[in-house]
């Protein structure tokens, strides 16, 4: 029960940051800037505190609170813990300190402002990831647009106001059809058995036809793919993350682009599971498209801050196609991918940041040869981009490589079964992880190595401040590649439920040992029929 | 009809008539126009206080049967219409010059009140005719433009035509039926009789007319920008609350089916998308206000396709939710050296950097009104929705929201000038009216309540 307390407090630490930098005279910009490092250090420490309590081997939300809220609808205010967000709210928490830390310096305009919208965008995305009725969850996903609109549109680059209405206008597309799906899947639930609720775990039961299904399925998918985005409906990020901030691209890339895979792993493949099954090879293919439009796309840019922005692209590629394999090793990989993305491109884009304030230049072709001059910023780099190369020891080996067994396995059976699609997405799949070396090598090496230039000479290299924010950055990043083995026992019970609940055994004696992916698509009467 | 019943019954009524005698006093007594503001200021919270009492005692009964009722739900829906004028008397102290203002504005109130409890098409025309009469009168007050009175004529034509419609319709179900009574109209609506057809249409274009329905919108912007802000204002949530809760009672309980679902579905699907298109052109603060409450006019209509007791409830919590981002936002407009250069959104660039609380307020409006939470502008359009849907009609449901989409943008044009714009050459310095920032933070309190517990203020809807 004090335990349920404290994740609230968790949750609602951000507001009562908003509400003491308001109460803070005016003029006291370091104040600001150190009480909302207090905050989030807080907020983390409470955290991490919850999430050594958190028990694996419990089935199911821990934590929970659940009062009602607007109950002429059903709606409650419902959060806990469970597998699937335990990892992604850890991490939130573990970079809210390194964005406020991170933009010390960097931001000097509108100070309390911009600290009140990191916090408000902290609660909205602790929200959506502990929420569990469905009606909170898309509060606090539409929530998050307002600050992040405003932290792109007032402290981003020179093309700020247009990146920020396009990532605005892209997301709320979305989610204006997800708003009309939600409303039908509830107002189904009602019809079908009389039960009134925007329960995640009521509305896991609905049995709704397969056509339906589909509609559904792509309303939500619309919302959660812009969201992380893939590829076609990726043309925001790109945008979004060049105008934006560090903060912003940080959380952006940090947490936000989880949202759009989290919320295909609790909401919309577990909702609509024969749907998903159905469209298995679409999802599997666009996936499997990211990885490499990513990759490739990557390869050609000049602006520093769009290459990660199309690694990240490619990156989530993983994720979904570890999702869609609906093998074990694979959703488990998926979500340490989710984790590692996180904490590697969160670096990276803060790294960005670092030698942007120093240079105001994000070409790369106007640097070289860093390694000579800032010799510590360029072994923090060097160790970050073979994160994000995936090498063993990192956190990027541990969830590229269970991704790609888990696809491997799961298409293996359909080969020998005679169909050999699943096998070629996965083998392409591979050629990613070849072309993602190829890519961040390549920058690594005209960026830190080669003839020294730089716009600005002499340069300083990291100061303490910075320093620390990249040591523990790294620290975690080689926790998570050394002993991957403890975060993955506390989302196993989450993978095998969401395992079981997309393949479909809902009755749920066994655990459906049947790979998905498909190349040809499932017969209606075998989609539907079993034990649903 | 004991006189007790009819004291209580229309307290409301009689407090406002009280500050209407009490007013055409002072005009003959008094110079002064501040006591005239405070005067109805008086007047019209006590009616609000008499109305939310009748409501929470569930006050019902008929003084005068067959013609004007009180029930709990005619108490609420007079009780938001009220608050609502309270707050618009608050930030319209820049009026207080004007001394007929206080009158018009009590006189319109009463035609409102006079409205959400008529039981026949006799009262509903009377509270309908002195709703808008002052009104026209009021447009045409802020003589300070020509176009004054140019929107006011275009309104006074408009709304004689509304009028026309209206009364030629209720010929038509008193043809039909030999009745007055408001029933007439819902028994009607399922008619599959050619004149039962005809008049339902004709009353339907009337409201259509009265509410900014496309195509019957094209007085609404001329009005608006004519008009000053309070009574703007005024019209934007008043106005638009009454017709609505008036509608609402028109229909009763009766599920509306097709065709007659089709009209009611198609003309406000059309308002949205024309509305939130036409907004996006704006460069008037007002003109765009107009052009947005002509898209709302369109999802309170949407709310009557849904069923039964939801009706009002969905049509309250909008009406209440957007009359209060509209006087937030008329608040915290900053102030001008004439009301022209007031009304330009290029006024707006870089508030944030002159007076951020006016900033943050307008900001709150715009989002709330854009629909997007936690703001009270989400609830109430999910209400609306939520009920379109259960009501069977997911394909006009999944239109509007996609009409809807389309508004963010210009919502989002005007946070983008108060926060992300330099401030114009033309910016002035200057704090909205003690009173204005009264309303605004009352505005605000309630906001946050029906943000935080929006189940709270559903229950008693």
């Amino acid at each position: 029960m004090a335990d349920a307390g404290l994740l609230n407090g968790v949750l609602f630490l951000p507001l009562a940051g908003i509400a003491t930098i308001v109460a803070l005279p005016a003029r006291q910009d370091d104040l600001v800037r150190r009480l909302s490092l207090a905050v989030m250090l807080l907020q983390f420490a409470l955290t991490a505190w919850l999430y050594t309590r958190f028990d694996a081997s419990v089935d199911g939300l821990q934590f929970e609170t659940r009062l009602p809220w607007i109950a002429a609808w059903g709606v409650y205010y419902q959060i806990g813990l469970d597998g699937y967000n335990v990892l992604l709210v850890l991490l939130t928490a573990f970079l809210g300190p390194l964005v406020v830390a991170g933009a010390f310096t960097a931001i000097q305009k509108d100070v309390k402002l911009f600290y009140a919208m990191v916090f408000a965008l902290q609660f909205a995305m602790l929200g959506t990831f502990l929420a569990q009725d469905l009606f909170v969850f898309y509060l606090f996903w539409e929530t998050m647009l307002i600050p992040l609109f405003l932290i792109i549109g007032i402290w981003g680059g020179e093309r700020r106001i247009y990146a920020t209405l396009k990532f605005v206008l892209y997301t709320a597309f979305g989610s204006i059809l997800m708003l009309a799906a939600v409303i039908y899947l509830v107002y189904s639930l009602n019809a079908t058995t009389g039960v009134t609720s925007f329960a995640f775990a009521d509305l896991y039961k609905a049995e709704l036809p397969l056509p339906v299904q589909t509609i559904l399925l792509a309303a939500f998918s619309l919302s959660f793919a812009i969201k992380v985005p893939i590829v076609p409906l990726h043309t925001w990020l790109p945008d979004a993350h060049v105008e934006a901030p560090t903060a912003g691209s940080v959380i952006l890339a940090g947490v936000l682009l989880k949202m759009g895979t989290y919320g295909f792993m609790k909401l919309a493949f577990p909702l609509f599971p024969d749907a998903t099954r159905l469209l298995a090879p679409v999802f599997g293919t666009l996936a499997v498209v990211s990885i490499l439009y990513g990759a490739c796309l990557a390869l050609v840019q000049t602006d520093i801050k769009k290459i990660i922005a199309y690694s990240s692209i490619s990156h989530l590629g993983y994720v979904m196609l570890g999702l869609v394999s609906l093998d074990l090793l694979g959703i488990q990989g998926a979500v340490m991918q989710m984790v590692s993305h996180g904490l590697v491109a969160g670096g990276l884009f803060l790294m960005v940041g670092m030698i942007y304030e120093r240079c105001h230049t994000r070409d790369l072709a106007a640097y070289g040869g860093l390694a000579k001059i800032l010799p510590v910023y360029s072994v923090f780099l060097a160790i970050l981009t073979l994160a994000a190369i995936g090498l063993p020891t990192t956190s990027g080996f541990t969830g590229e490589f269970l991704v790609l067994l888990g696809a491997f396995k799961a298409a293996w059976p359909q080969y020998v079964l005679g169909s050999a699609y699943p096998l070629v997405l996965s083998t392409s799949a591979v050629a990613g992880v070849v072309l993602g070396a190829l890519y961040m090598l390549w920058f690594a090496q005209r960026f830190l190595f080669g003839a020294t230039k730089a716009p600005h000479l002499p340069l300083l290299d990291l100061n303490l401040r910075e320093k620390a924010i990249l040591i523990s950055i790294v620290v975690a990043v080689f926790a998570l590649g050394l002993f991957p083995d403890e975060p993955m026992k506390k989302t196993e019970l989450a993978a095998r439920q969401y395992q079981q609940l997309v393949a479909g055994n809902r009755t749920g004696t066994q655990v459906a040992a049947e790979p998905v992916l498909r190349d040809a698509p499932v017969p209606t009467a075998q989609a539907t029929g079993g034990t649903r | 009809m004991s006189w007790q019943v009819v004291l209580t019954a229309m307290l409301p009524e009689h407090l406002l008539l009280a500050g209407i005698v009490v007013l055409l006093g002072l005009e003959i007594t008094s110079r002064k126009s501040r006591a005239m503001l405070v005067v109805a200021l008086v007047a019209v919270a006590a009616a609000t206080a008499a109305a939310l009492w009748l409501a929470f005692i569930g006050y019902a009964a008929t003084p005068f049967p067959g013609q004007y009722s009180v029930a709990p739900v005619a108490s609420l829906g007079k009780a938001i219409v009220l608050a609502l004028a309270v707050l618009v008397l608050l930030i319209a102290r820049d009026e207080s010059g004007q001394r007929a203002f206080p009158v018009l504005l009590i006189s319109s109130l009463y035609g409102v009140c006079l409205l959400l409890s008529s039981d026949s098409f006799l009262t509903l025309f009377l509270g309908l005719e002195l709703m808008s009469l002052p009104v026209y009168a009021l447009v045409l007050l802020a003589f300070r433009r020509p176009e004054s009175a140019e929107a006011a004529l275009k309104y006074l034509v408009l709304g004689g035509t509304a009028t026309a419609t209206l009364l030629m319709g209720v010929s038509l179900l008193y043809g039909g039926s030999g009745s007055l009574a408001l029933s007439t109209f819902a028994n009607a609506l399922g008619s599959t009789d050619t004149m039962a057809k005809v008049a339902v249409v004709l009353v339907l274009v009337a409201f259509f007319l009265k509410a900014a329905i496309v195509p019957f919108h094209a007085w609404a912007p001329d009005a608006y920008e004519g008009a000053a802000v309070p009574v703007t204002a005024y019209m934007a949530t008043i106005i638009k609350a009454g017709v609505l809760l008036a509608a609402v009672r028109l229909f009763g309980t009766v599920p509306v089916t097709r065709p007659m679902a089709d009209l009611l579905a198609i003309l406000p699907l059309i308002s949205i998308v024309w509305g939130n298109l036409a907004a996006m052109r704006q460069q008037s603060f007002r003109r765009m206000i107009a052009y947005s409450s002509i898209a709302h006019a369109g999802y309170l209509f949407y709310a009557l396709l849904g069923e039964g007791p939801g009706r009002f409830q969905a049509v309250a919590f909008y009406v209440l939710a957007y009359g209060l981002m509209n006087v937030l936002a008329f608040a915290s407009l900053p102030p001008s050296e004439n009301d022209a250069a007031r009304d330009r959104l290029d006024n707006l660039r870089g508030l944030f950097q002159r007076a951020p609380f006016a900033a943050l307020m307008i900001g709150i409006a715009m989002l709330s009104l854009a629909g997007i939470p936690p703001f009270p502008g989400f609830v109430a359009k999910f209400l609306v929705f939520k009920n379109v849907i259960a009501a069977g009609f997911t394909f006009y449901a999944v239109l509007g929201l996609v009409g809807s989409y389309l508004g963010i943008y210009f919502y989002l044009r005007v946070i983008q000038y108060l926060f992300m714009s330099a401030e114009g050459p033309a910016a002035t310095r200057g704090t909205p009216g003690r009173l204005a920032l009264g309303a605004s933070f009352i505005c605000l309190l309630i906001v946050i309540l029906m943000s935080v517990f929006p189940g709270f203020v559903i229950d008693r809807l």
